[in-house]
Formats: C-alpha cells, sequence, structure tokens
C-alpha cells in the first residue's frame, strides 16, 4: 500500500458508525486487561448498548424503521438480560464476592495479551479491509473494525484460563458478527436478525449449563483443573 | 477595529500569551480544583506572586554543581519559548516561522527541555532529584511512542504533519472532526498531556509525597530565580500541550484568520478560554480518580499507545 495523500473524510453518518465500531472494539481490550470477571461483565453490556446505539444510527441515517425494533431486541437481551444471567451463574455461588479461579487466570502477562491483542487487530483490519465490501450501510472502517474485534475475542477466549472469560469472549465475538452484518446488510429482513439474536440466546444457555456444570465440579471457575482429567 | 497587525508583531503576541497566560491557567486549576475539594483555594493569581517572591530570592547553589546546572533551566524555558512559533496559538494561517519545525520539531524541544531539566538534576547528587529525573526518562521513553503514532494519525489525515494543517482539515468538515482516526489519536494526546504535565493518575502534583514523585522531584535543588524559571517552564509546558491539544485536535476555530486586531484580541481570549477548560476537565479527572502505583503507570501509556496504534490501523489498513 502506498500512502498517497490524505485520504478525505467519509462524511458525518459513516464517521459516526465508524467511532461507535472503534469504542466497541476498544471495550473489547477492556475485556482483555480486566482481571475481574463482573467488571468484565460490565464491559459486555457497554457494548451491547453500543451496537444498540448503532443500529439506531443507521436506522436514522439509512430510513430503516425494522432496525429501530432490533436494537430494542437488541439492548433488552444483550444489556440487561445476558448480563444479568452472567451475573448470577458467576455470583450465585459464592454470594457477593468475585466468583474464583477467574482472577489471575492470564495465561500471559495483561501487556503481552495487549500487545497480542494488537497484533491479531492488526491483521483483522488488513484481512477485512482488504476485502474491499462496500454495503449500502457499510462504512469500510467499521467492517474493517468488525473483524479485528472478531480476531482479538478470539485472543481473549484463548489467553484465559477461565470459564467466565470465555464465555464473555463468546458472547462479545457473537457482537462483532452483529456489527459486521450491521453494516453490511443493514437491510436484512427483521425475521433474519431477530434469529440470529436468539442463536446467541441459544449460546448463553449453553454456557449457562457449561460454567454451572464446571463450577459444582471443580469449585471454581478456573479451566486450569481440566488438565487433571487428561488422566 | 480595522487596524491591522503587523506580522512579527502576532508572532510576538503568541510567545506573549503563552507567557503570561500560563501561571493564570495553573492559577485557574488550582482554585477549580479547591473548588471541587470544597476548600476556597488560594487566588486566581497566586502562581504570580509565587514567581514573584521566587524571582527576588536568593540562589543556592549545590557544591558538586557545576554551571549547568545554573543553565539548564534558562535553556528549558528558551525551549519553552520557541514552541509558541511553530504552533497555532493565535491564527490560523502560518507565521514566517511557523512551518520551520513541523509537530516533532515541538516534540524535540519539549524532550530537549526535560532532558536539560533531568541532567541538571544528576548533578546535585541528591537522591529525590536523581530518583526523579531517573523516573521521568524511564516513563518519557515509553511515552515517546505514543507521541510518534499520534503524529503519523496526523500524518495520515493531512498527508503533512504542519499542526496548522490538521487544524485546517479539521475545520474543513464535520466529517473530519468525527473521524476514528482523529478522536482516537487526540484522546491518546489527551492521556500523554495528563502523563507529561504530572496529573492524575499518574502523578500528584501537589503535596511532598517523594515516593511517588516523578516531574516534580527534579528541581528538589534549585532555589531563587532559578526555581522560578522551572516552575514557570512547567506552567508553559501545560499551557503549550493545552494549546496543541484544543488548538490543532479538538477545537481549532475562533482563531485570528486576518490580521485584523479585533481578531487577535478575540483569539487570544480564546485560546485561554479554552486552555481553561482543558484545565478543568485534568482538575475533574484529578479529583475523581486515585494514583496508579508506579508500575501500573506503564499501563495507563500503554493504554494511550493502543489508542494511537489503532487511530493509525483505521486509517492505514481501514481506510476510514
Amino acid at each position: 500500500m502506498v500512502l498517497a495523500g490524505p485520504a478525505s473524510a467519509p462524511g458525518v453518518y459513516e464517521g459516526a458508525a465508524n467511532v461507535i465500531a472503534a469504542v466497541m472494539l476498544l471495550l473489547e481490550f477492556g475485556m482483555l486487561r480486566q482481571a475481574l470477571a463482573r467488571d468484565q461483565v460490565r464491559l459486555y453490556a457497554a457494548q451491547s448498548a453500543m451496537i444498540s446505539v448503532l443500529a439506531i444510527v443507521i436506522a436514522a441515517d439509512r430510513n430503516l424503521p425494522d432496525l429501530y425494533v432490533l436494537a430494542g431486541l437488541s439492548a433488552a437481551l444483550k444489556v440487561v438480560g445476558v448480563p444479568l444471567v452472567l451475573r448470577r451463574l458467576l455470583g450465585g455461588a459464592v454470594g457477593d464476592e468475585e466468583a474464583p479461579g477467574v482472577a489471575g487466570s492470564h495465561t500471559i502477562t495483561p501487556a503481552t495479551a495487549a500487545l497480542a491483542g494488537i497484533v491479531l487487530a492488526a491483521y483483522g483490519f488488513f484481512c477485512f479491509g482488504s476485502l474491499g465490501i462496500h454495503g449500502p450501510a457499510a462504512p469500510a472502517t467499521a467492517w474493517a473494525i468488525a473483524g479485528a474485534m472478531v480476531l482479538v475475542a478470539f485472543g481473549l477466549m484463548i489467553v484465559r484460563r477461565d470459564v467466565a472469560s470465555q464465555a464473555i469472549g463468546f458472547f462479545s465475538l457473537e457482537n462483532a458478527i452483529a456489527l459486521a452484518a450491521l453494516v453490511v446488510a443493514a437491510g436484512l429482513p427483521l425475521i433474519l436478525e431477530t434469529v440470529i439474536l436468539f442463536d446467541g440466546l441459544v449460546a448463553v444457555v449453553v454456557f449457562g449449563m457449561l460454567i454451572r456444570a464446571h463450577h459444582s465440579r471443580a469449585e471454581s471457575l478456573s479451566t486450569a483443573d481440566l488438565t487433571r482429567l487428561r488422566g | 477595529m480595522s487596524v491591522a497587525v503587523p506580522i512579527p508583531v502576532i508572532q510576538l503576541l503568541q510567545v506573549l500569551t503563552i507567557a503570561i497566560g500560563a501561571p493564570f491557567v495553573t492559577g485557574v486549576i488550582a482554585k477549580v480544583e479547591a473548588r471541587l475539594q470544597g476548600r476556597r483555594g488560594p487566588r486566581v493569581l497566586q502562581p504570580y506572586y509565587d514567581l514573584a517572591k521566587l524571582f527576588r530570592k536568593e540562589a543556592l547553589i549545590p557544591l558538586e554543581a557545576s554551571w549547568f546546572f545554573l543553565a539548564a533551566p534558562v535553556i528549558a524555558v528558551a525551549a519553552y519559548l520557541t514552541i509558541p512559533l511553530l504552533i497555532p496559538v493565535l491564527t490560523s494561517y502560518g507565521l514566517p516561522p511557523g512551518y520551520m519545525g513541523d509537530i516533532l520539531g515541538g516534540g524535540f524541544l519539549l524532550a530537549l527541555a526535560s532532558f536539560v531539566i533531568a541532567t541538571a538534576a544528576l548533578e546535585t547528587a541528591s537522591p529525590y532529584a536523581q530518583l526523579g529525573s531517573s523516573r521521568a526518562k524511564t516513563f518519557s521513553a515509553i511515552a515517546e511512542p505514543v507521541v510518534l503514532f499520534v503524529v503519523f494519525t496526523v500524518a495520515l489525515l493531512t498527508g503533512t504533519d504542519l499542526p496548522y494543517a490538521l487544524a485546517a482539515t479539521i475545520r474543513s468538515s464535520a466529517g473530519e472532526i468525527v473521524r476514528p482516526g482523529h478522536l482516537l489519536a487526540a484522546a491518546a494526546l489527551f492521556m500523554v498531556i495528563l502523563h507529561e504535565t504530572g496529573r492524575i493518575p499518574v502523578e500528584t502534583h501537589t503535596g511532598t509525597n517523594e515516593f511517588g514523585m516523578i516531574e516534580e522531584a527534579r528541581g528538589f535543588e534549585h532555589s531563587g530565580p532559578y526555581f522560578a524559571l522551572l516552575k514557570w517552564g512547567s506552567e508553559l509546558k501545560q499551557l503549550i500541550l493545552f494549546t496543541i491539544l484544543a488548538n490543532v485536535f479538538l477545537a481549532p476555530w475562533l482563531l485570528a484568520s486576518t490580521q485584523q486586531l479585533g481578531a487577535i484580541v478575540l483569539a487570544i481570549v480564546a485560546v485561554l478560554v479554552k486552555a481553561t477548560a482543558v484545565g478543568c476537565v485534568v482538575a475533574v479527572i484529578d479529583n475523581s480518580f486515585a494514583k496508579l502505583r508506579l508500575f501500573k503507570i506503564t499501563e495507563f501509556v500503554a493504554g494511550a499507545f493502543l489508542l494511537a496504534v489503532l487511530g493509525v490501523f483505521t486509517l492505514y489498513l481501514g481506510g476510514g
């Protein structure tokens, strides 16, 4: 790529969508950094709120009333519902205290994890950016950021050795995909969007059961204990 | 008022605005901070009285110190007073020496000032001053890449890294303001400014918590007029950084676009108001967060680095 002069600004709507996407990516990095599960859940709720805001921005700019409904549904489910369930699951076993096995579950130091996250984000930016996808509602940068978010969320699931982080990494991965879907195919029929949203709900139930089962067996949310089962 | 001010006078006014306005901005921040804590606080003009008092006092010099110990504060203030020539303080058009140096040039001058102060602190053989200068150099080595990436972002946005060019680009359309690359770079620069001006969460700038001190500890052995120059220098640095943030990145409006006297006067008031506004935000941050432990400062700077790097990514790889 040759650096040829300044690229002109894409416009206010695209800029706003891109900024919201960038904030979502920053929140993803926040989850990577946070040691405590309840802070991660809080960041996840904030990230989900941002995607609802983005849906409203796109709805207002592209005149797609369906998206208002989607924004409401997604906010109810992901800003209120999922964090509530997660907090209940993680905190239920030990009262108000932090769930055991989450803090200190880093396999690498937070600084190294952040650097690895930057490299992953760069790769995501590069891959998605060079695809050159331009939907009717798709600001190119938001699309590239979605790619970076997918990879950073994967990174989060890989570098942490506890069920809570892995569940939250998975849910934020779903957020990244929702972001990509929103910018590329904003005009998708509402029924399809809702189906995708409820796909996430199934994942919540599955992960909830996994967390529950693991906690009752190992008295901890750390997956480090699982290595013993190899025999 | 249709009196045209000659260009050299405007240039002089840029330097004088920074030189005379700096203690005022510091005074306002101290006042706001005191009010936030429920105290009455010092007078807004207190920094001027402090400087006047220090300038009248005699200077004591440690036995081991050489001439450099006394030259350092003078060199530092000279460096700080050169920077207003390079950045848009009052005008939206570049004044003759304005294209002499870019953002990196200003960064070099800031680094030079910081370097001579640190070296002078080393000369004293006083443990706290040495500790301060060693820490200041360590952490500024980490903050430097952030500044570089902010400059890269500016270069990608404008095709040049002149501060005047970025201010003009941002004024040109609303789309430029909400570009993620620009906002991320501005946020990263703000975090660097918190770091450089020795504010919470990096350093407490008031009180004498020797073990937590970084920048503040470097002037321990200076006294009298030389200490006054150091104090004035750190106030100048603060106002210069606030001016760069406000007039180049966040709000490059109300700058004089002509040589009319009225426009210049308005610009002088505007730059002080903008710097005070930034100062109020800094004061609020000062009162809402705790100081980070020394070894967590790297994480704070790493956060700024992340913002700056993502800013470059969105522009270079993401096409935004």
